[in-house]
């Protein structure tokens, strides 16, 4: 596995929001973690990013507890994935500052000053890897255009291309189209995956199992913030080795609330006022 | 061809051109200092969670009703020559009607573009963490997210400083030289002069001067603001 939780607990305000969870990514490969909302897939997702530390268990990259590394070592980990939100979260800039935009923080401030300078006089240069990303979500005709002036499906595109731009080892997608139709879907998970293909290990959070089906390589059926089971998609979906699974499937199980609260603090960088 | 009509004091033009130097001067070092100083802190507040904070907003905003007389007594009290800061010899300066302008300004700096810095939304800042941006990163971009607002803030910031009149008129002491050139006299303290002589239409002649630096300066900004909205639907 290049990216995994090993036993990982979180709590929210006495409740458990995750419950001995391990599970991980291999490179090239598509997991799905498949559960009703609310019941930690968001939680998980972050804790992958190394967004947040978990209150018990690790997290492991490559074999090493990331949260036993400096901070500088977890940069460097956490500079080699990228996180797709159920909101694009596009910045109000053309298409292509949006998609170099993981490029330029890796750079060295005297390469993003030119770089800013050259924008500014109208010369910035699409990287090939972020020409890429646009090929590959299908959306190279709207490289000058604003983002925020973007249909929520193209949008949605772009946020993806800016995650694939990086050239990451493991993308963490948050139910990344559950707002789309059908058609910005279909390109969607068509990029997942081609992402896949290049061997980028892909997770993608979603409640909706006919995705799940469709990208998955395998699937993790989380409930109550617990890993019910997990296995290739057909074993799940046809012959679920759990009750609470074949509830799932069978559209019993919608909702569950406790990961909301959770989900609402747990943000690295400061409360949500968004 | 009002200007032909109206009788300067001794120095003519020379003194109508050094209030006008002196008053922007003053007013853009103020500005500049004063957004400097705000930007980081507003970005601080936006970001952060802390007690107090409630607080520490409150008194900013609070900040933005100051009565100018009272800073401008306040300044003259620290700067004078049995004040804490005596020995600089800042009293009745360019510099001392600066940090006034500054006290004065760096409220409205500061509230407007800790609004604008409240506006970014959570997942930007997410989105750019989650890009590999390290908290400097994430704090470039709530800027560049913020650019309009911050220029309003500016804005803001310098029509408080340039209409300024009753604490620069303490700290400054509206000196002009004998040649006729001013030294700590601007636009707004030279109208007061001009009315307490009784010369109105001089001091029309120069409230006119003082309206349209402001507005270019509204101008430059609006033109800043509309050329971020073309971005947007391009």
């Amino acid at each position: 596995m290049i990216l995994e939780t090993n036993d990982v607990s979180v709590g929210f305000g006495g409740d458990a929001v995750l419950e001995g969870i391990s599970v991980g990514v291999e490179p090239g490969e598509v997991l799905t973690v498949v559960g009703p909302s609310g019941t930690g897939k968001t939680t998980l997702l972050r804790l992958l990013a190394t967004f947040r530390r978990p209150g018990s268990g690790s997290v492991v990259w490559d074999g090493g507890d990331v949260w036993s590394l400096s901070r500088d070592e977890r940069l460097s980990i956490r500079r080699q994935l990228s996180m797709v939100f159920q909101e694009p979260s596009l910045f109000n800039a053309p298409v292509h500052r949006n998609v170099t935009y993981g490029t330029r923080v890796r750079q060295s401030w005297s390469e993003r000053l030119r770089d800013e300078l050259g924008n500014f006089v109208g010369e910035s240069q699409l990287s090939d890897s972020a020409q890429s990303a646009l090929e590959t979500v299908g959306l190279t005709d709207r490289i000058e255009q604003n983002a925020l002036s973007l249909s929520g499906g193209e949008a949605q595109r772009v946020a993806f291309a800016r995650a694939l731009a990086i050239d990451p080892a493991v993308m963490l997608l948050d139910e990344p189209t559950s707002n789309l139709d059908p058609r910005n879907t279909a390109v969607l998970e068509e990029a997942i995956l081609r992402a896949r293909n290049r061997g980028v290990g892909v997770v993608v959070a979603t409640h909706d199992m006919n995705q799940a089906e469709r990208v998955s390589d395998r699937v993790g059926f989380i409930y109550g913030g617990e890993l019910v089971e997990t296995g290739p998609p057909k074993r799940i979906f046809e012959s679920p080795a759990d009750p609470r699974t074949e509830k799932f499937v069978a559209g019993e199980l919608l909702y569950e609330g406790n990961d909301l609260a959770a989900e609402q603090t747990d943000s690295p960088i400061g409360p949500d006022r968004g | 061809m009002l200007v032909p009509l109206v009788q300067f004091q001794d120095g003519g033009w020379t003194y109508v051109i050094s209030i006008i130097l002196v008053s922007l001067q003053g007013s853009v070092a103020a500005v500049t200092l004063s957004t400097l100083f705000s930007l980081p802190i507003a970005l601080l507040l936006g970001f952060g969670e802390f007690r107090g904070k409630s607080v520490v907003t409150s008194i900013i905003n609070t900040g933005m009703g100051f009565p100018s007389v009272v800073v401008g007594l306040v300044v003259l009290m620290l700067l004078s020559n049995s004040g804490p800061f005596g020995d600089l010899g800042l009293a009745f300066t360019p510099e001392a009607m600066i940090a006034s302008q500054f006290v004065l300004a760096t409220p409205v700096i500061m509230s407007v573009s800790l609004s604008a810095v409240e506006a970014v939304g959570q997942p930007v800042r997410d989105a750019a963490y989650a890009m590999g941006g390290t908290k400097v990163d994430v704090g470039l971009v709530v800027i560049k997210e913020a650019r309009f607002g911050i220029i309003t803030a500016v804005l803001a910031g310098f029509g408080r400083a340039i209409s300024e009149v009753g604490s620069i008129l303490i700290v400054g002491g509206n000196i002009v030289f004998s040649d006729g050139e001013s030294y700590t006299r601007t636009l707004t303290t030279a109208i007061t002069v001009e009315a307490r002589q009784g010369r109105y239409e001089v001091g029309l002649v120069l409230g006119v001067i003082l309206l349209a630096l402001v507005l270019v300066v509204n101008g430059l900004g609006s033109w800043i603001r509309s050329k971020g909205r073309g971005e947007r639907s391009s």
